[in-house]
């Protein structure tokens, strides 16, 4: 009798949750909360991820977290991680220094779209956290220039000394070919541009809705519908929109169950998403109703038009 | 921490039967491997030395005294890391059992007509009395828990207490549920992180590690009548183990 | 494939023999309490229940712990991050034909799009399943489901009669096991001997879902619900366990242990359950699931809506487990049934 089942081995490779390890090769903070890491795979290996794709960081003895990777697909030899300090993975990243050592699986999920937008204006709006997503798309974008229309970054955060990757703002800014809002929500002294968030200066940009690509990242839950009723109001299609979203993982591959969104697996079938995919799902950006002073957002009445 | 060396420890005990402490001592083999990290300072139970320099402290007991107010806010200006060990000392356990009754009926019980000579205040946890670093739950302190939580603290890492009933431990043991032997447990809305250790011996969990976060206390009600049980007798049994704050059945039930 | 009688005696006696040749896993009779089973490792024959009443927890711990360290490291050095692969091949006994079908659910769900090669590998590490006809309580509803007949992954598979069992002999692994087993040409006595079991084992089973899996999920998508779900969220502990004794949840959480010289440790996959408050929360506080109700409706949702829609059968095998293991008394096909009840008289009064 045979010792084990050819069906089931030959796809067995108890490898699926081994990451792959990788080096620190800078380790520069960016603000008080967030750091931006360079890694480089062992054996020269290259990550290969496209726009939009994340990863799954391991600390070992604290645990794994998902990351997006925040830099361009066409940067091969090493690729960079934004990490915001928000548990005990995170802060561990954040303890980290040039030459110690993670664990990386993926990349995972599915991108932006990328050739679907090419000769259409790109809308990217980005808030707090968001942004580092977003970035290899910009990245790409700003690398093939010709390629793309116009390129219109909103990019919004609650406090100036959050803003991430301020020099990279401060250079798309200077470019005649990037048109970029930043806005805050609580301005300094300092602060010389608008107050609010993301949904301001959308408000008031003029775009042709035909011919735009919207690509959103926007941190927490309910900032999605908010921008999804902007969106709608300016005629862009809800086919033209894509939702980077986040939910809780613990495998990547559609299997753990943690991410699961309606009938989707963030991990697998996004993180990425069409709009146009997400609408009527109860699970998805519609569940979110207006920020009450409570912090975690309420949810619908229930049974309300769902359930 | 505060030196270079190994991390300082002491533990302390207030209000309690010291059960917790006997119980961390009982860890024996892993006392050596934890020892090989630390440095014990100060520990009545187990040493004779003391002393008042130190960075963790594991503190045991209920406040219930004005000078034990006094004692723990030393305590936690002298450590870096402040520990609250215990049931006692997490959540108030027997000792707040007194808070039903008023401060001189306690004293007049306890001390009869000496009741004058004495001081008590209503038994609470540390945490309502100064900031609290961990807990370990449990009566006695829970020693996977005890454990867990002493590493977190050695990592510089974050303990959330688990905010799971004591039924998913029970569970992934493969059990079988009390309630198929006819008795009645309280693991549906105690929070777990003692490894189901009374329901495995076949005991039930008296909720010995307080409750989840939400606990849903009137889910059925029918179903205790079925076991001949009324929700009085429910919240008899949780006032042994959970009576700071006041736990009335009002305020604890369900918002799901 | 083939069908052969094999007599009591000479099945323990290819029981002894297994078990002197693998790990072998089987139901056992709890000694606390007699009448109620589970799975575990076998030392004898003798430990071995066939005509038991379906376990707490399901066969698939054998081949998916309930908590499984898959990976071991140390934090100083990257080359000791490897996987876990101690285990060698083992055979399982006494599986009911809803358990079967829990595997093959559990099979395909792990093989799809990115298969899940540590799953995988210990499927591949069962030797041989040997599945077993048995007898309903008041919960089974496999007859509702499609799942009361043996299929699935069993190499052989038993049906009890009177001069012992019938053996269907399923794959050439099953006529390998049996090796120099006793095996008697089955009679037309012993084919209806058989046949009368099957028969009084689905007149005996008294729960049952009024409608039809395909409409079912029709009614979930339908939605409006909300009524029910409160109704059964009001019950609810959100305790997990009807998840964590389903044989067909394949949930789970990833969490590191570290050993006491803060050094070394392993990196271990546990169950989890959907029903638990913090399966979908993340960092600052935002729970995608919060509500109690959002909860109860998603373990339907998942088995009778989305996994039915992608894998064609729902994720539910009728094995009664949730329902039994509920201490609030949680009914799986009461539930279902107000659903479908809830439904019908909503669609009658528009
Ligand atoms: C696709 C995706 C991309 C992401 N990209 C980035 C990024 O580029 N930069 C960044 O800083 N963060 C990103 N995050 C968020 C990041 O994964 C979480 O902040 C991180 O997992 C928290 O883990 P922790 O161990 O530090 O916190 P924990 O100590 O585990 O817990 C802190 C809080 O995080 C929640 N949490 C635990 N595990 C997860 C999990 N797996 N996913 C989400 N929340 C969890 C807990 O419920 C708790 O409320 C991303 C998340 C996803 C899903
Ligand atoms: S014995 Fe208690 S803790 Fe265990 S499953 Fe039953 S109710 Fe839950
Ligand atoms: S099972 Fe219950 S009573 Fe026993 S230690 Fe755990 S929480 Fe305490
Ligand atoms: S559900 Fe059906 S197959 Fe499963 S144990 Fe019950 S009767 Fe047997
Ligand atoms: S076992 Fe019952 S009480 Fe517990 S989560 Fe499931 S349905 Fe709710
Ligand atoms: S949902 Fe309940 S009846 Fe269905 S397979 Fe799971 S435990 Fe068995
Ligand atoms: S992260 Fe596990 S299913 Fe998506």
């Amino acid at each position: 009798m045979s010792e084990s089942d050819p069906q089931l081995s030959a796809s067995a490779n108890v490898e699926t949750y081994q990451p792959t390890i990788a080096h620190i090769t800078r380790a520069d903070e960016l603000t008080s909360t967030e750091m931006l890491l360079e890694l480089q795979l062992d054996d020269g290996q290259v990550l290969g991820h496209a726009a939009g794709q994340f990863v799954q960081v391991s600390v070992f003895g604290v645990g794994e977290a998902p990351i997006s990777v925040c830099s361009s697909p066409t940067q091969t030899g090493s690729f960079e991680l934004c990490v915001r300090a928000a548990g005990n993975v995170t802060n561990a990243l954040h303890r980290l220094e040039v030459g110690d050592w993670v664990g990386i699986r993926g990349p995972y999920g599915h991108g932006f779209p990328v050739e679907e937008m090419v000769r259409k204006d790109i809308l990217i709006v980005a808030g707090g956290i968001g942004l580092p997503p977003l970035r290899p798309l910009i990245n790409l974008v700003l690398e093939n220039r010709e390629q793309y229309g116009r390129l219109i970054i909103v990019y919004g955060a609650r406090l100036p000394k959050e803003l991430l990757f301020k020099d990279e703002l401060d250079s798309w800014a200077d470019r005649g070919d990037v048109e970029l809002y930043v806005i805050v929500e609580q301005p300094d002294d300092d602060w010389p541009g608008p107050v609010g968030v993301v949904t301001v200066p959308l408000r008031d940009i003029d775009i042709e809705p035909a011919q735009t690509v919207v690509a959103a990242a926007v941190g927490p839950p309910v900032m999605y519908r908010f921008v999804a009723f902007e969106l709608l109001g300016k005629n862009i299609a809800a086919e033209n929109i894509y939702f980077s979203l986040e939910r809780r993982m613990k495998c990547g591959v559609g299997k753990c169950g943690h991410c699961q969104l309606n009938n989707l697996y963030v991990c697998v079938d996004g993180p990425v998403f069409c709009y146009s995919d997400l609408q009527g799902l109860d699970e998805a950006v519609e569940a979110w109703a207006p920020p009450t002073a409570e912090a975690g957002g309420e949810r619908q009445e229930p049974g309300k038009g769902h359930g | 921490m505060t030196t270079q060396t190994k991390p300082r420890v002491a533990f302390f005990d207030f209000a309690c039967c010291e059960g917790c402490q006997l119980e961390v001592l009982s860890l024996e083999e892993q006392l050596l491997d934890m020892v090989e990290l630390v440095d014990i300072v100060t520990w009545r139970e187990a040493m004779s030395e003391k002393s008042d320099d130190y960075d963790i402290a594991f503190c045991e007991g209920s406040i219930t005294r004005e000078a034990d107010i006094e004692r723990i806010k030393h305590i936690r200006e002298t450590a870096d890391i402040l520990v609250s060990l215990g049931a006692c000392a997490t959540i108030g356990c027997h000792n707040a059992l007194k808070n039903q009754f008023s401060m001189d009926e306690v004293l007049y019980i306890v001390y009869g007509d000496r009741a004058e000579w004495f001081d008590t205040i209503p038994a609470r946890p540390i945490s309502a009395v100064v900031p609290v670093d961990y807990q370990v739950n449990g009566c006695p302190a829970s020693l996977p828990e005890f454990l867990t939580v002493f590493k977190h603290i050695l990592m510089g890492k974050e303990y959330k207490p688990p905010n799971q009933p004591v039924c998913v431990e029970c569970k992934l043991k493969d059990n079988l549920c009390v309630y198929d032997k006819g008795l009645l447990c309280l693991g549906p809305v105690t929070r777990c992180g003692c490894d189901a250790i009374c329901t495995s011996y076949g005991h039930t969990c008296f909720g010995c590690r307080g409750l989840v976060d939400e606990p849903n206390l009137n889910a059925a009600q029918d179903v205790l009548a079925k076991y001949g049980l009324s929700v009085e007798e429910i919240v008899g049994k949780f006032r042994v183990y959970n009576n700071w704050p006041e736990l009335s059945l009002e305020e604890s039930q369900s918002d799901g | 494939m083939s069908i052969c009688v094999i007599e009591h005696d000479e099945l323990c006696a290819l029981v002894e023999r297994l078990i002197r040749q693998w790990p072998v896993m089987g139901p056992r009779q709890r000694k606390q309490q007699p009448g109620f089973y589970y799975f575990d490792w076998l030392r004898s024959a003798d430990e071995l229940v066939w005509d038991y009443v379906t376990t707490t927890l399901p066969p698939k711990k054998a081949f998916f712990p309930p908590r499984e360290p898959f990976l071991e490291f140390s934090r100083p050095d990257p080359a000791k991050v490897r996987p876990i692969t101690d285990q060698g091949p083992f055979v399982l006994l006494g599986v009911h034909p809803c358990d079967l079908a829990a595997i093959e659910q559990l099979d395909i769900a792990y093989s799809d799009n990115a298969a899940d090669g540590r799953y995988l590998a210990n499927r591949a590490r069962t030797t041989a399943i040997i599945g077993v006809d048995c007898w309903p309580d008041e919960y089974c509803f496999c007859t509702s489901v499609g799942t009361e007949q043996a299929r699935g992954p069993a190499d052989l598979f038993l049906t009890p009669i009177g001069r012992g069992y019938l053996v269907e002999v399923r794959t050439p692994r099953g006529q390998k096991l049996l090796g120099d087993t006793a095996q008697l040409l089955a009679t037309d006595e012993d084919e209806a001997d058989a046949a009368y079991f099957r028969s009084e084992k689905q007149r005996r089973i008294t729960a049952q879902l009024e409608t039809t899996v395909e409409q079912f999920a029709d009614i979930l998508a339908e939605g409006g619900l909300t009524e029910v779900w409160q109704k059964v969220a009001d019950r609810c502990y959100s305790c997990g366990s009807c998840n964590l004794v389903c044989p067909t949840c394949f949930c789970f959480d990833i969490n590191d242990d570290i050993n006491l010289d803060l050094t070394t440790g392993t990196r271990i996959r546990t169950w989890d359950s959907c029903q638990l408050p913090d399966f979908a929360l993340v960092a600052g506080g935002y729970n995608f699931r919060r509500e109690r109700w959002e909860r109860v409706r998603h373990r339907w949702h998942r088995k009778f809506l989305y996994l039915y829609t992608q894998y064609g059968q729902p994720f539910c095998t009728g094995c009664g487990r949730c329902s039994r293991a509920c201490t609030a008394d949680i009914n799986l096909v009461e539930v279902s049934n107000d659903l479908i009840a809830y439904a019908q008289r909503e669609k009658r009064n528009v």
